[in-house]
């Protein structure tokens, strides 16, 4: 059954959807050719409240249901995927793991200036030899008296130069894979950790993606989130929640192309016609409106499950598979449709066809989400 | 300070052409399955109540007529936005009601509010482009007028009230109660509410009144000396003209051709 959106969530999107126009759309453009944090925007999406919108309001936040967040994070990665991208680690990977398992000085303590934006955070998992086998990281973690003292390296961390909370998977424990896992919190200040190498990007360029370097990086031991050697459960079970901001992304992202796409077929006239007269234009369209379509409710129903409690790894899997390969299909429809002009920088497609590829690699390669998924097919969890 | 907004809830003026249609046996626009919003200026009048609360602390009740169960979204943007309380005059024919028709239901409605020092209302409507409704409100609850302000501030027990001119703007005083008709500028332009505030409007309160209870004679169309005989969507039609010549001839000629038209 189609899921369906109450009042409340409209007004929500139609809010979030002014937001984006008026804060986003005259700087997405600029934001991607000259790549730079639009700290500004973030601040006032802040003050909308988009930087925690799953946190209660006892934290500072508004508490809403992760059905509202997606619909939030579409229309953010509408106008901007690599802003959208900034927003939804805070929210996904970084406030939500807090709320589940932190403690509540814990709550106290970093929950509200992340909802303010007084601190933003980032999810440091992969590793230069732990990508997709994340649950073999090397980055090892050993209790000293009241302290944690971590070393090693992390890769690939959106918001990795700007932010100064980090959540960090480490080794606590002689145990191999998932079970030798710590999760931390860790401050930017704390003694030992610095930024490494900031990549240069295909796409998203607003967000950066950086190396973080932990050398004897002490962290107090109250810095542990959740129980020891119970990182490998947190991190996979956070990405359940991240893979469904990254198919709000996607569809954002896909949504743009369709749009883009529909406005322009039918003024660009070719043959004496517009191109939206033909009929290899049209099947275009209506392909790419159609797996949007299937993609958003799929992503709807994953957020729906999460939001009452219900296992949704299977369903966050397929929402963020169906969600990125749509968008990477509508970037590449959406460039043909706009023909030269869709390669030039001068028509935002080519922005979107280069920020879709992205959806399709982070928070599990859609290699890695078919193995979630099939792994359920066969009953082998 | 105690304000009243008058919002009226209109089909999205940014809806594309082809979803505008007119009833002919009504002879009102068509709103059935339209998304509707509050009208523009309406919006800013809000904005102007709620800058007066942030500047020096006033009450802002909502006022909106119509039929009950499409009012609930402007209803709950304006507290979202951070109207105090909201009133929905329940009224099915609300929104087909011409100005001179409404009139007397808003301002029983709003001597029913009570305390107001200043009512806002939109300098026109989204719809019909009307203009009608401050002036009439004024006369109808004996309150000052001041049309096409941009801005008010509240001063020595009455208002200052930048209004918009031909050749600026003029800087007027008015005593209270008032009625203020409001024009966008860009310092009015409408805020976007907090989703904090998005989720907290559900608990602010909403009195909804059936318009019978108003005891407001029913008006028929015409016995106010109005009626609406017609309403049509204009049909646009389109010719080119070249003008011919050297430019300098050509620039005295489309001079000649666009005061003809009296477009100069």
């Amino acid at each position: 059954m189609a899921v369906q959106i109450s009042d409340e969530h409209r007004m929500i999107q139609a809010t979030v959807r002014e937001f984006a126009a008026r804060e986003l759309l005259p700087i997405a453009a600029d934001l991607d050719h000259n790549p730079r944090f639009p700290a500004d925007a973030i601040a006032r999406a802040a003050a909308m409240g988009l930087m925690g919108l799953m946190v209660p309001e006892e934290y500072g936040g508004p508490g809403l249901d992760p059905l509202a967040y997606v619909i939030t994070q579409e229309e953010l990665a509408r106008a901007s995927a690599g802003f959208q991208a900034i927003v939804t680690v805070n929210n996904s990977l970084v406030c939500d793991p807090i709320l589940r398992w932190g403690s509540e000085d814990q709550k106290r303590r970093y929950l509200p200036d992340l909802v303010a934006g007084r601190r933003l955070g980032c999810y440091c998992l992969t590793e230069p030899t732990a990508g997709s086998d994340a649950m073999a990281l090397r980055m090892t973690a050993a209790l000293r008296g009241d302290e944690w003292v971590l070393n090693g390296t992390k890769l690939f961390v959106t918001n990795g130069v700007e932010a100064d909370l980090c959540v960090v998977y480490a080794r606590s424990e002689a145990a191999a894979g998932a079970r030798g896992l710590s999760a931390f919190l860790v401050e930017k200040s704390f003694p030992g950790l610095r930024v490494g190498k900031v990549e240069k990007k295909l796409g998203i360029r607003c967000s950066s993606t950086a190396e973080l370097v932990f050398e004897d990086c002490r962290v107090p031991a109250d810095n542990l989130l959740g129980e020891r050697a119970a990182g490998g459960k947190i991190a996979l079970a956070t990405l359940d929640g991240g893979r469904i901001g990254i198919a709000a992304q996607a569809l954002g992202i896909a949504r743009a192309c369709l749009e883009e796409s529909a406005v322009y077929a039918q003024q660009r006239e070719q043959f004496g016609a517009p191109v939206a007269s033909f009929q290899a234009i049209r099947w275009a369209l209506a392909d790419m409106a159609t797996r949007l379509e299937a993609a958003r409710q799929l992503t709807y129903r994953a957020a729906v499950l999460r939001g009452e409690g219900r296992p949704h790894a299977r369903e966050a899997a397929m929402a963020k598979l169906a969600a990125s390969e749509t968008a990477m299909f509508a970037a590449h429809k959406a460039v043909q449709i706009f023909g030269g002009y869709g390669y030039s920088q001068d028509y935002p497609v080519e922005r979107y066809f280069r920020d879709a590829k992205i959806t399709e690699i982070y928070e599990g390669t859609s290699e890695i989400q078919r193995l979630v998924i099939a792994r359920h097919v066969l009953g082998r969890r | 300070m105690d304000i009243i907004v008058c919002l009226k809830q209109v089909v999205d003026p940014e809806l594309p052409v082809r979803d505008f249609a007119i009833d002919p046996s009504t002879k009102r626009q068509v709103r059935d399955g339209r998304p509707l919003v509050i009208s523009t200026y309406d919006e800013n009048a809000l904005e102007v109540a709620l800058q007066l609360k942030d500047a020096g602390g006033a009450r802002v009740t909502a006022l909106t007529l119509g039929p009950q169960s499409a009012l609930g979204d402007a209803v709950r943007l304006a507290l979202a936005m951070g109207a105090d309380e909201a009133v929905v005059v329940d009224d099915p024919r609300g929104p087909d009601l011409l100005g001179i028709e409404k009139v007397g239901i808003l301002a029983a409605a709003v001597r029913r509010v009570g305390r107001f020092d200043l009512v806002l209302c939109g300098c026109e409507s989204a719809d019909w482009v009307e203009r009608a409704v401050p002036p009439l409100l004024a006369e109808a609850i004996g309150a000052a007028c001041v049309t096409f302000a941009t801005r008010v501030e509240a001063a020595d027990g009455g208002l200052l009230v930048r209004r918009m001119a031909d050749d600026g703007f003029h800087q007027v005083e008015a005593r209270l109660p008032a009625v203020v008709a409001i024009a966008s500028d860009e310092g009015n332009r409408p805020r976007l509410p907090k989703v904090k505030d998005i989720v907290a409007a559900k608990r602010k309160p909403v009195q909804t009144w059936p318009v019978g209870d108003l005891g407001v004679p029913s008006v028929g169309e015409g016995a106010l000396g109005v009626e609406v005989r017609e309403v049509v969507v204009p049909q646009r039609t389109a010719r080119c003209e070249f003008v011919e010549g050297e430019p300098a001839e050509q620039a005295s000629a489309l001079l000649r051709r666009l005061q003809d038209l009296k477009l100069l």
